[in-house]
């Protein structure tokens, strides 16, 4: 158990016990769970975070959406902003853990415990976000790519606290997806993921495309072949089906209790085509063209 | 929801505590000065003891008690086999046989003085494969088996814990007259219990005699053990059993309140164990067995099954405990609720370095019906005939003769079919991934000794006082409408004390689907007796002859001149003592063959009352994946007359959503050493809410003539037989192929579906 707990009551105090070498819980749905499946002890120094409501908000700023590290799944996939135009987003976090985990859970620790199987991940990689690191000396800001750096480690100093999410909106004309395999419908961690992000010009052709894996290699990861096989297509099958195969060959899946590796780089390839079909149909058709969260939809095909 | 009772429903008393979260578990519990209980498990699946030193542990600063097997008498135990101890002495058969234990002031100081406790061993390549287990070589799990005490009739020889065949006529040369002959063999893996309750124990000493709260399904069987282990009588041992959490058959026999006991004698405080999820995991009879299930079956172009050949391989793991008679339970599954000319069927259950397979939830049974439907299936596909065809021609009618040449009085075994197939729409147009699927099988009604009393209440009210025990089915709860009805009252008039082994009188537990099919006669039994008296007391108020008084509404009143009354309040009130007690009279099991070549035989060579089942499921299968969604289940039933209709319906729908969860996800995952891959709620996949179907349930009540109460059957455990075949057999019209291993994750359906 652990030995102390600060609740903080500004942003400076967190930052002050962090540098006394404190960790920061939120939520705790990993830290708490982790602890007493003797995953990892709990620290013995906690700063909570949750009281401090600076960190809580969904605001669009300039041309992105800021996300405070509290802002729960829960929050993040009922926003109309990040369910219109980052719909991977929101696909993503209406399916984390059960409707407890999501009321619970929030995305700064989600980010923050750096899981190759988180479901926010992909898209935050693929629309290009940015998080801002907070310490006792200020702050600095690093996309999401520079700050996972591997299995449940990120290149954030101990005594960093993440305070908010960047995330972009991409231009009109953007669509995107993330689509996990699912054995059951509540309760369940990815096997296999994958996130597409694709922008089409007025003539229906990929300018823009962003393809992502989760939970087939130790760090959620882009698959520039599977995007270079969608850029300057029109996003038919033939073209899709090139990037899920780029993306079944760029896995590294292991076999576990969960799946073997060769059901893993099968699946690979059927998530990631599904995901790509997904963010294609919403790019062209608008927002009914599949529903949100589309992991539920998609298995079985787009068609039911 | 179809059906087609019109009892009065109970709401079960327990209910609103259970939901408010106000209800007690044992784990809630506290007694002053209260120690914690710790297990030191073994360190390898199979090896040998050489050395315990508990030194260090003893050490450790508010450690009050470290014991091994040298601190408990030198006995072995178990219900059917005496094949284990409290504390392994020579030798570990399993992950989780418990070497030592420790209680201490807090669990920080219990578990790190488990810790310390060093056991050297000489480790010993653990037998993990049941198959394995059997052949000639093979090194025995228990090398003094032949010394164990035990039940003579199960046929044990070596790693072969029971053994049991039926033989009905020549299979052989009936399968070469057969039109045509088909070969299948299935496999399913293990599964769990998963009670959402984890076991808890508490023990509390005065003088000589322990009080023992403990989340057990069997309190009277539970307080043998105790006695038995610790050599004291039976009434120095009362065992209570707080609200239930669940159990499922895992917390049937007894397992560790002699452990907890003694701990708080050698303490001298009370002390609680509380099991952890992977504890619960790992405990013995958690765990469903698998079964190695090889059948042969020949028939005629018409449908007639002139031969079923079958070879099971059933795994008990590492002790037997009450799981003994698994072998003749799966010989009589694998010849199912049909008419077969011939049957030649040999089970054998074998003793593994696996987790001891414990009663869960209709035992060999939905392993054994998902490979036999699946199989029957098979045959209707060689003879170009539909399998529900198939089976309407071969299910068994009253008049019938078994395979143990049991004859079968009335029962819907037919009639569940053709319910089940029109609830679920069977020939209707489907998408090309979708496909209904169907599947039959049976459960025995178990007859068992079974008591209770009744007594009034000054102000009319009633108190059943009663040795069954309630594991979440609302059984118990259920109850006082039995006493109701013969007492001319109303259910909610009675308080039911239970699950108390001073208090009730002896009962079996609950298990084996039996408590209101025995305990049911008994409550009604006593309510009888009570019903007597009221009668009587009656009689000399109001000068009317018994035989012309009936009780309605809380009156006894006169036939036919209800003017004539006296209130069962006012005669209570009286003073006089009204109590009843009643056991009423086992059902006996119906004659069968006494020699046909049978052998293992336990009781269950003929089937008291059966339950008839058919479940009808219509699946969506995504081909691209493997996942398999159960979108609707038709479930047709008869288990005689239903008595209280939303606890049986209540019975079919968790035992549904349980055997979708056998059927597609629940699966125990083994390393080369024997030691459980997923022994937590992570990767052991429960079905979810949101995963469940739209269920429609269907009665055939006809009424058991040898049965419970009112014509009553059980309703327990064969919700959760059928189920899994039929997902099996609609999975396999949808994509062509079969899936020959259970559970049918995702990754085996697609591998079926791509080969």
């Amino acid at each position: 158990m652990s030995a102390s707990l600060v609740v903080a009551t500004s942003l400076e105090e967190a930052a002050r016990q962090l540098a006394e070498g404190a960790r920061p819980i939120a939520g705790g749905t990993d830290l708490v769970v982790g602890a007493r499946q003797g995953k990892a002890p709990l620290p013995e120094r906690l700063v909570a975070i949750h009281r401090l409501d600076g960190l809580r908000g969904v605001d669009e700023v300039d041309g992105s959406v800021r996300l405070g590290a509290l802002v729960t799944h829960a929050r993040l996939a009922a926003d109309p902003v990040v369910r219109a135009r980052l719909t991977a987003l929101a696909d993503a976090a209406a399916i984390v853990g059960s409707h407890a985990t999501r009321a619970q859970g929030t995305i700064g620790g989600n980010l923050m415990n750096a899981s190759p199987a988180m479901e926010t991940g992909g898209p935050l990689l693929c629309f290009g976000a940015a998080v801002t690191l907070r310490s006792a000396s200020g702050t600095r800001t690093l996309t999401v790519d520079e700050l996972l750096a591997g299995l449940g480690v990120t290149t954030a100093e101990p005594d960093e606290l993440l305070e908010s999410v960047t995330v972009p909106l991409p231009a009109a004309g953007t669509g995107s997806c993330y689509a996990r395999l699912e054995y059951r419908r509540q309760m369940e961690i990815a096997v296999v993921g994958a996130t597409a992000v694709l922008s089409l010009d007025d003539g229906g052709r990929v300018s823009r495309a962003r393809v992502a894996m989760t939970a087939l290699a130790p760090t959620i990861r882009r698959v520039i072949g599977a995007e270079e096989a969608l850029i300057g297509t029109d996003a038919g099958p033939d073209a899709i089906r090139a990037a899920a195969d780029a993306v079944a060959e760029a896995a590294t899946p292991i076999s576990d209790v969960r799946a073997s590796a060769g059901y893993r780089r099968a699946m690979a390839a059927v998530i990631a085509q599904r995901a790509i079909e997904a963010a294609a149909a919403r790019a062209r058709g608008g927002g009914d063209a599949v529903p949100c969260p589309a992991s539920p939809a998609l298995h079985g095909g787009l068609s039911s | 929801m179809a059906t087609t009772t019109e009892r009065p429903t109970v709401i079960r008393q327990d209910g609103k505590e259970k939901v408010t979260g106000s209800g007690r578990y044992t784990a809630d519990l506290t007694l002053p000065g209260q120690l914690h209980a710790r297990f030191r498990y073994a360190d390898h699946p199979r090896a040998r003891i050489i050395r315990i030193d508990t030194t260090k542990a003893r050490a450790v600063p508010g450690v009050l008690a470290v014991l091994t097997h040298e601190d408990v008498p030198d006995v072995l135990y178990g219900q059917m086999v005496k094949d284990r101890r409290l504390f392994a002495k020579e030798e570990v058969r399993y992950e989780a046989d418990v070497v030592a234990a420790v209680a201490a002031l807090t669990e920080e100081q219990a578990e790190r003085a488990a810790g310390l406790i060093e056991v050297e061993y000489e480790p010993l390549l653990p037998l993990t494969d049941p198959e394995q287990a059997l052949a000639d070589d093979a090194p025995l799990i228990h090398e003094r088996w032949a010394s164990y005490e035990g039940d003579d009739t199960m046929g044990r020889e070596g790693n072969v814990l029971g053994h049991s065949t039926i033989v009905k006529g020549d299979a052989a040369a009936a399968l070469e007259q057969a039109d045509v002959v088909v070969r299948s063999r299935y496999v399913a893996d293990g599964a769990h219990g998963v009670p959402i309750e984890p076991r808890a124990v508490l023990a509390q000493w005065q003088g000589d005699r322990v009080t023992i709260w403990s989340s057990s399904q069997t309190p009277f069987p539970a307080r043998s053990g105790v006695a038995h282990c610790l050599q004291i009588p039976e009434s120095n041992v009362r065992v209570i059993v707080p609200l239930l959490g669940g159990g499922f058959g895992a917390k049937c026999d007894f397992h560790y309140e002699a452990h907890v006991a003694a701990l708080a004698r050698a303490a001298g405080r009370p002390v609680k164990l509380v099991f952890s999820r992977r504890e619960e995991f790992v405990a013995p009879d958690h765990r469903r067995e698998s079964i190695v299930v090889e059948l042969e079956t020949g028939a005629r172009k018409d449908g007639t099954l002139v031969a079923r050949r079958g070879r099971l391989v059933l795994d008990g793991g590492a002790y037997c405990g009450e799981g003994g008679f698994f072998a003749q339970l799966a010989a009589m599954h694998a010849c199912g609720p049909y008419r077969i000319d011939t049957v030649d069927v040999d089970a054998k259950l074998v003793y593994t370095n696996n987790q001891p397979s414990g009663s869960i939830r209709a035992p060999t049974a939905p392993q054994t019906c998902w490979a036999v439907e699946q199989h029957m299936d098979e045959v209707a596909a060689a003879l170009d005939m539909d399998p529900v065809e198939l089976r309407r021609r071969t299910l068994i009618r009253e008049g019938d003769e078994s395979a143990t040449r049991q004859v079968f009085g009335p029962l819907g075994m037919l009639e569940t079919l053709e319910r089940a197939t029109e609830m679920i729409g069977y020939g209707a147009e489907l998408p090309a991934d979708e496909a209904i699927g169907v599947a039959c099988g049976w459960w025995p009604s178990f007859g068992s000794e079974s008591g209770a009393y009744v007594k009034l209440n000054g102000d009319g009210t009633g108190t059943i006082v009663t040795g069954a025990q309630e594991n979440g089915s609302g059984a118990v709860m259920g109850l006082p409408l039995i006493a109701a009805e013969v007492l001319g009252m109303k259910p909610e008039d009675f308080s039911v004390l239970y699950q108390d082994t001073d208090a009730g009188p002896w009962d079996m537990g609950s298990s084996g689907s039996q408590t209101t099919f025995n305990n049911g006669r008994a409550v009604s039994a006593a309510a009888g007796e009570v019903r007597d008296k009221l009668l009587e007391l009656a009689a000399e108020q109001l000068e009317i002859d018994p035989l012309d008084l009936e009780l309605v509404d809380g009156m006894v009143r006169g036939r036919g001149a209800p003017q004539k009354a006296v209130s069962i309040a006012d005669l209570a009130g009286s003073g006089a003592t009204i109590i009843g007690k009643g056991s009423g009279v086992v059902p006996e099991n119906p004659a069968c063959a006494p020699d046909s070549g049978c052998v293992g035989r336990l009781g269950m060579e003929s089937f008291l009352e059966p339950q008839l089942i058919t479940h009808a499921v219509h699946v969506k299968v995504d081909r691209g994946t493997g996942v398999v969604r159960v979108l609707r289940v038709a479930a047709a039933h008869d288990c005689g007359t239903i008595l209280n209709p939303i606890g049986a319906e209540g019975q079919v729908l968790g035992g549904v959503v349980m055997g979708i969860g056998q059927a597609l996800s629940e699966g125990m995952q083994l390393d080369a050493m024997g030691r459980q891959l997923n022994p937590h709620l992570l990767d052991y996949k429960l079905v979810t809410a949101a995963d469940a179907p739209r269920i429609e349930v269907g009665w055939v009540q006809t009424p058991a003539v040898n049965g419970g109460p009112n014509g009553a059957k059980g309703i327990g455990e064969p919700p959760c037989v059928a189920t899994p075949g039929a997902i099996a057999n609609a999975i396999a019209r949808a994509i062509g192929t079969r899936v020959r291993r259970l559970p049918m994750t995702p990754e085996r359906v697609w591998e079926a579906a791509a080969s």
